[in-house]
């Protein structure tokens, strides 16, 4: 499903160049669940960004479901965006004056799907995180898991290849984490490949296989025992 | 455009900057309530102008005898020129194609008296055909006609003020006036848009008076009408051959200003227009600079509702959206808010001519108003005003890096 190939970035700071990836090489089969872990400054967002097409590689390799991602115009990475990727924030980032159900709906309407039917998609997502009875609230009539419920049904919505979460607990108590944790563990049930970044063990430890990070190179990448969330919950 | 998402958006924004949106909004709505009262203005400065000629017929010429003021073929100079009737013959004969109406003038003044009481008045001896070239307006009974004229008949058409002051109450028509002692039967009273004084005038065939005059075949003016499908040009083209042509016939040098003079009505009405173009054009101007500043504002608000709205932006873009559909949603926010806000100055401005207009009636200046040209002009210049104010945000909002999701800030 992703493959990646002696990947390197750098940022230029200044006079100096900073090497943030020195030559990543990583596979993820379709379904698999994964953790990148690793301290700030070990270039796992970096790594993230190059993932979600939001930044461009210096060189290397990058296969999404066959398709080589390089030299992307703007208009292109948006609709790659659109049809491979769906992204879970850190902070949610949902959009503040839109119901729970429009949010939802926010990436079919990028893609072009008639009103009604961006609806009944939705609805039928937000069903799946168990908050259909929320779809005509605003985010902000929403508790701190309910929001990252929406933003999970809306990175689904557009029923992408990958699911990048971006610390998706990171916001939230452990509670409300493991809940958060239980319904990607669903999802990744159904068939879905995620890919988690988080720097929380516990987290970690609920995929499948985890990535470590440290100064720009893979360190270590080994498959886990899944802790199962709902144990917790 | 119809988009429902992207008008929720817009009305979210405006919903959440009121007083912003407000004040941006009116700085456009004043510049074009002050753009279309200019050209109100200008509008109504040429209507002005257009109502102190109308009481004679727009496509009429004048040709008026004078002194010469150049020797020439054996003439010295300083001779007297003078019009006959053979003169209005021979133009007529010399411009069928040309020439709609004609008619002479002779100028003569009486006392006249009814009953006990007189007055003196000015009287043209005139033609049948004066009556269009005048636009003369009979209210009662009837003009000269041409058996008046052959007959040399001794009729008279009466200004509606000469008919108050000799008449009074009394019907004037068919009664008999004494100018200057002679019997004259009214048989018409005639009114005058252009000024009262034209209606202390009396009317009489050219004939009669001619022969009261000792038998002179004397004129003192010709006007005429040119055939009205004639543009400018074409008019001034005809007024340069009849000038050329009299000039020949009383041995004037053409380049003799004073021996006689053709005034035409198209040089004077091209002048008004020149000058009322010129005033549009500052008033354009001037609306326009006005508006250039409610842009400004506009683009302002719209910079600042970007950086509002980086994040979101951003968000966006990370779920797919393209920069073109970034764009478009904040060139039509930019839109909507200039062309509802401009609308409303071009209402407002509308409703205040509508309401004042038709009571200005001075001289130089009446019923200012706006024409549907004036107001569908405003309407795209409202729109280009709008994508102009938009486009630097919106190609600013298109730059946002969708990476501003993930950062945390």
């Amino acid at each position: 499903m992703i493959e990646i190939k002696d990947l390197h970035k750098s940022y230029k700071m200044g006079s100096n160049s900073l090497h943030v990836l020195k030559g990543i090489n990583f596979r993820a089969e379709e379904g698999e669940l994964v953790a990148i872990m690793g301290s700030s400054g070990s270039g796992k967002s970096t790594l993230l960004n190059i993932l979600g097409m939001l930044d461009g590689a210096d060189s290397g390799e990058y296969t999404l479901d066959g398709v080589p991602i390089k030299d992307l115009s703007e208009t292109k990475a948006a609709q790659y965006r659109n049809k491979f990727l769906g992204f879970v924030f850190q902070s949610f980032n949902l959009i503040n004056y839109k119901s729970a159900l429009e949010n939802v709906a926010l990436p079919l309407y990028y893609q072009g799907v008639p009103r009604k039917e961006r609806q009944e998609k939705a609805l039928k997502y937000l069903e799946r995180v168990g908050l259909k009875e929320w779809a005509t609230h605003l985010p902000s009539e929403l508790s701190g898991g309910q929001k990252q419920r929406v933003a999970i049904a809306r990175a689904m919505a557009a029923e992408p290849k990958v699911l990048l979460a971006d610390e998706p607990t990171g916001a939230l108590d452990s509670t409300t984490s493991y809940e958060v944790m239980d319904l990607i563990q669903k999802i990744n049930d159904d068939g879905n490949t995620i890919l988690v970044v988080t720097h929380e063990e516990d987290i970690a430890h609920m995929c499948k296989r985890i990535v470590y990070l440290k100064d720009g190179v893979i360190v270590e990448d080994k498959k886990v025992k899944q802790v199962r969330a709902d144990h917790y919950v | 455009m119809f988009d429902r998402d992207i008008w929720q958006e817009i009305f979210n924004t405006i919903k959440k900057n009121k007083l912003r949106t407000f004040l941006t909004g009116f700085s456009v709505g004043w510049a074009i309530f002050i753009l279309v009262m200019l050209l109100a203005s200008v509008n109504g400065m040429q209507n002005g102008f257009v109502s102190q000629f109308n009481d004679d017929a727009t496509n009429s010429i004048f040709i008026r005898p004078g002194t010469t003021a150049k020797a020439y073929a054996g003439f010295e100079a300083g001779r007297r020129i003078q019009f006959k009737n053979e003169d209005l013959e021979y133009i007529r004969k010399s411009f069928p194609e040309d020439i709609e109406y004609i008619s002479a003038r002779y100028y003569a003044n009486v006392s006249a008296r009814y009953k006990s009481e007189t007055g003196s008045y000015p009287v043209q001896g005139v033609h049948p055909d004066h009556q269009i070239i005048e636009k003369t307006i009979v209210t009662k009974g009837r003009y000269i006609n041409e058996a008046d004229y052959i007959n040399k008949t001794k009729v008279a058409v009466i200004g509606r003020k000469v008919a108050e002051d000799l008449f009074d109450t009394e019907d004037p028509l068919g009664k008999f006036v004494e100018f200057n002692n002679l019997p004259f039967k009214v048989i018409g009273v005639f009114i005058d848009e252009g000024d009262d004084n034209a209606e202390r005038r009396i009317y009489a065939p050219v004939s009669t008076y001619q022969r009261i005059y000792g038998n002179t075949n004397d004129i003192n003016i010709i006007a005429l009408t040119y055939n009205p499908t004639y543009d400018l040009t074409k008019a001034l083209e005809f007024s340069g051959r009849l000038e050329d042509l009299m000039k020949r016939r009383h041995k004037v040098s053409p380049e003799d200003q004073s021996g006689l003079f053709v005034w035409n009505y198209a040089e004077a009405f091209d002048d008004i227009s020149s000058f009322s173009a010129v005033l549009k054009a500052i008033g354009i101007g001037v609306g326009f600079l006005i508006l250039i500043a409610g842009i400004v504002g506009i683009g302002n608000i719209m910079v600042f509702t970007i950086k509002e709205r980086t994040k979101e932006i951003g968000v966006r873009k990370a779920l797919g959206a393209r920069p073109r559909q970034i764009i478009n949603l904040v060139l039509l926010e930019s839109i909507f808010i200039t062309a509802l806000s401009g609308f409303i100055g071009l209402v407002f401005a509308w409703i205040i001519l509508a309401l004042i207009g038709p009571n200005i009636e001075t001289p130089a200046f009446s019923n200012p108003s706006v024409s549907a040209s004036t107001v569908i002009t405003a309407t795209i210049v409202l729109i280009i005003a709008g994508v102009m104010a938009g486009l630097i945000p919106a190609i600013k909002a298109a730059s946002v890096k969708p990476i501003v999701a993930l950062s945390d800030k």
